[in-house]
């Protein structure tokens, strides 16, 4: 109990610090420090409007965030969940505006082909892993530009809407996740989100795959000396936060965009990474990580209009709480280093 | 030089080195060292003694500036001293060696010497400097070491005679050593002692830590031994036999005599057959064993580490694929299957390397119990885990053998490695299997706790099961197996019963010089 109080205030401290240098850069640049966390604040939560907005941007983060979490527990750094994103995102558009489907099974259909896409993505990494121990770091995060440039070659060359923007046909209507207020584009991904956390946490902690799941990313050789198949077990980690990738993707084109458009989710990868480390890999906690980011995203845009900062400041502050949170991870884990532990793979 | 073992000079002031006086430190409720006094001359060889957990390395850290006590005084060459932190530990004259090292692998072994305190020229480090001090001091000292040569590229044994080079040129005079023979093979142990004792000779002082008795009746000027943070004794080693010093470590007889037994009359159920295995490096490892263990049986395998016993164990238990041959278990060839198939059929293993294969430091007692029957019943039903279950059972091993923890949800790390190594042995010997592969149970073991895991050994014996004993120890292996077979170079040179074993035809066998020929063909 004490050890995870000790994460977790570990974590608190790290963000604190983050926020503290944040704030000395917007001295820096001339603006009040506390306006600027006002302004975020006050956009990221205002109104209910502003508070829907806030978990619009939370949705994808928390997704790629459990996707990620799945990852790091069975010791598999998934970089990749941008790309996966993005090839999740086009295979949902893609059944939208092709096939029609009755209302809730075409929405199905289409989350189930983006679920297959991010897997279908990662299981090349995921092979090579296995089989010739390939660093799934490179790898994953390789594949990112080629998927998201090949989805742009999709979109711009094979199924653009005729004139206008880099985007394919709408999808039609049968395929939309229902939204939840009439004043906001949030939908019900968060509930699918917020469920996915709660479920992965559940199946790691009860079941018995979870268990000797958690033992591959703890301590692979004890997980190989307890009969648990290491390698098979690391594919199918991948696999599976692959396939929740994609799903991210899936959500966030059939709850908000209702289309696929050349870069139309950018970081959102990349940002439920950093939610899950900064969860310590619990997918419970990264509910609470990806708000935060996701507030920080949505308070962004008041940003510009009421200080004199750039709303790139939140892309700074971003960098700092991963930078902090990367240190504290190593003073952290520092003793536990010369076990030759491998856990997070910097 | 002073004073040689057994000759004590009155107890002058100015012979000494360092003198604790009502030392006492707590954490929390637990009180680690309670009014210890130690007085260690100056020019002699000090063994501090005790089972894990007696509050000798807290003792140390206190003398050394790392811990602040909470009771008593230090007085250091005969001025008190407050002991803030290191650096005034260092500039009264003493040196610590730890039993983790704090080296950079990436730096030159003169570099690692010198780190923070480079010798300069002009404003740059000069290194031509700092390698010829090194080499000096290494061939003062016989810690032979090339001082050109990447850390990372070195043996353990040689990282901690660069560890006591960086003491030396901090100009201690009384340097500590916090069990440094755990990472050692005996020939790096031995050219420790010779270093040890030049030290003595040029007139240092020299305080060691360490559990091991031979270790300390070899080297040792005086020994002081600690039980339950308190202070037993100090006496001259010369006036010492192991068996006293055994009964003060652990406060009361200890055997490790051969053990009582009734006779065998078992079935044949592990029947190993012309084995070849190949190490990481592709040469062959194993090459030929055969032999069979009976029910109710322990067949020791003896023999100088790394000399295929650790490919044995293995292959047989499914980690390593064999080359060549077959090892039949009821009716099962262990070679053709995996490590989950393989317990499956009937098979518990107690590994070598406790740390990275036995346990998940980081997970808790019940946790660790729960490997390799994490897909049974009652452990699991359909998929789901009952951890009311596995807690439950935890908290019974945790009675049964004994192991000191507040409770089954305790991190492993948290306990002491006999411990660690109980909560394996709990694991292993509950999950229901006919055979039992034992790789050095108690390697960096207590005393105490050493010999409760050689009675559970013998019941397992006692309840028919099979078991194959792996240990380095020959005293280990008398104690507990009915046959040696003794492995040199990947091959089983030859058996010898384990009743007046013959240490010294073991001794040629492990040596390479009996070869035998493989006189037992199933």
């Amino acid at each position: 109990m004490s050890e995870r109080l000790r994460a977790v205030s570990g974590q608190i401290i790290a963000l604190g610090v983050a926020l503290l240098m944040g704030a000395i850069i917007i001295l820096m640049v001339g603006e009040s420090p506390v306006h600027v966390f006002m302004t975020l604040m006050r956009g990221a939560f205002g109104d209910q409007e502003k508070i829907a907005g806030t978990l619009l941007q939370t949705t994808p983060i928390l997704i790629c965030g459990v996707a990620a979490c799945i990852g790091l527990r069975g010791g598999m750094f998934n970089v990749g969940i941008e790309g996966q994103l993005f090839l999740g995102g086009f295979a949902a558009a893609w059944v939208g505006f092709t096939f029609s489907l009755p209302t809730g099974i075409h929405t199905l259909a289409a989350l189930a082909l983006a679920v297959a896409a991010g897997a279908a993505w990662v299981a090349i990494p995921a092979y090579f892993r296995a089989r010739y121990n390939t660093n799934e770091v490179v790898s994953t995060i390789l594949s990112n530009y080629i998927a998201v440039l090949l989805t742009s070659y999709f979109t711009i060359f094979l199924f653009k809407r005729p004139g206008g923007w880099s985007e394919t046909p709408p999808i039609l209507a049968t395929a939309y996740l229902p939204e939840i207020f009439s004043f906001s584009r949030l939908n019900w991904g968060l509930f699918i989100g917020l469920l996915l956390a709660v479920g992965v946490a559940l199946v790691f902690r009860y079941t018995s795959w979870g268990y000797g799941v958690t033992m591959v990313g703890s301590a692979p050789k004890f997980a190989e000396y307890g009969g648990v198949n290491v390698k098979r077990q690391g594919f199918v980690v991948l696999l599976l936060s692959g396939a929740v990738g994609g799903l991210a993707g899936g959500v966030e084109t059939l709850g908000v965009h209702h289309r696929f458009m050349e870069g139309f989710a950018p970081g959102f990868g990349f940002d439920g990474l950093i939610a899950a480390l900064l969860a310590n890999g619990s997918p419970v906690a990264t509910i609470v990580t990806a708000l935060f980011f996701g507030a920080l995203r949505s308070g962004s845009l008041l940003l510009e209009v009421d200080t004199t900062a750039s709303r790139e400041i939140i892309t700074v502050i971003q960098a700092l709480i991963i930078l902090s949170v990367s240190a504290q991870v190593l003073v952290r884990r520092r003793g536990d280093s010369q076990a030759g532990e491998r856990r997070w793979k910097f | 030089m002073s004073n040689a073992p057994g000759s004590p000079t009155p107890h002058s002031t100015v012979g000494m080195a360092v003198e604790l006086t009502a030392i006492t430190k707590r954490f929390g409720a637990f009180t680690a060292n309670d009014g210890i006094d130690l007085a260690v001359r100056r020019g002699e060889i000090h063994a501090i003694i005790g089972e894990n957990g007696a509050g000798k390395t807290t003792l140390m850290n206190i003398l050394f500036g790392l811990l602040q006590p909470d009771e008593g005084s230090i007085r250091l060459n005969g001025e008190t001293t407050v002991v803030a932190d290191p650096a005034v530990a260092i500039k009264a004259g003493l040196g610590m060696v730890h039993q983790h090292f704090k080296l950079v692998p990436s730096l030159s072994v003169a570099d690692n010497v010198f780190l923070g305190m480079e010798i300069r020229r002009h404003g740059l480090i000069d290194h031509a400097a700092q390698v010829a001090r090194t080499h000096e001091l290494s061939k003062r000292f016989g810690l032979h070491v090339d001082p050109t040569e990447r850390v990372g590229l070195l043996s353990v044994g040689i990282e901690q005679r660069i560890e006591i080079l960086k003491v030396l040129v901090r100009g201690a005079r009384t340097i500590i050593l916090d069990e440094p023979t755990a990472v050692l093979t005996p020939q790096e142990s031995r050219e420790l002692f010779q270093t040890l004792r030049s030290f003595v000779a040029e007139g240092m002082t020299v305080i060691f830590i360490s559990h091991h008795l031979e270790e300390v009746m070899e080297v040792s000027d005086t020994v002081t031994v600690l039980r339950n943070g308190r202070k037993v004794a100090t006496r001259p080693t010369s006036e010492l036999s192991k068996d006293e010093l055994v009964r003060m470590m652990v406060g009361r007889e200890v055997s490790f005599d051969r053990r009582p037994r009734a006779a065998l009359n078992g079935d044949v159920v592990l029947d190993v057959r012309d084995l070849w295995a190949r190490d990481d490096r592709r040469l062959p490892a194993v090459r030929g064993a055969s032999f069979t263990v009976r029910a109710g049986e322990v067949v020791g395998i003896a023999g100088v580490a790394g000399n295929g016993q650790t490919e044995l164990a293995e292959v047989l238990s499914g980690l390593r694929p064999a080359s060549h041959g077959e090892a039949w278990l009821k009716g099962r060839d262990l070679t053709t299957l995996g490590p989950a198939a393989i317990r499956e059929a009937g098979f518990a293993h107690v590994p070598g390397d406790r740390m990275v294969r036995g346990v998940d430091r980081n997970a808790s007692i019940a946790a660790n119990t729960l490997m390799g029957r994490q897909h049974r019943a009652p452990w699991s039903r359909s998929g789901v885990l009952d951890w009311k279950a596995i807690a439950a059972n935890a908290g019974t091993l945790i009675k049964s053998f004994d192991i000191r923890a507040q409770g089954s949800g305790d991190p492993v790390k948290r306990l002491s490695g006999g411990n660690i190594q109980k909560v394996v042995l709990a694991r292993e010997f509950t999950n229901g299997a006919d055979f039992l592969l034992i790789d050095q149970p108690t390697r960096g073991v207590d005393i105490g706790a050493q010999e409760a895991i050689h009675s559970e050994i013998m019941r397992q014996r006692a309840a028919g099961r099979a078991i194959l004993l792996i240990s380095v120890q020959l005293d280990e292996l008398a104690a507990l197996a009915d046959r040696i077979l003794v492995m040199f170079n990947g091959r089983i040179m030859g058996e010898v019963p384990g009743d007046n074993a013959d240490e010294d035809r073991i001794g040629m066998m492990m040596a390479g010089v009996l070869p035998e020929p493989a006189a037992e063909p199933v």
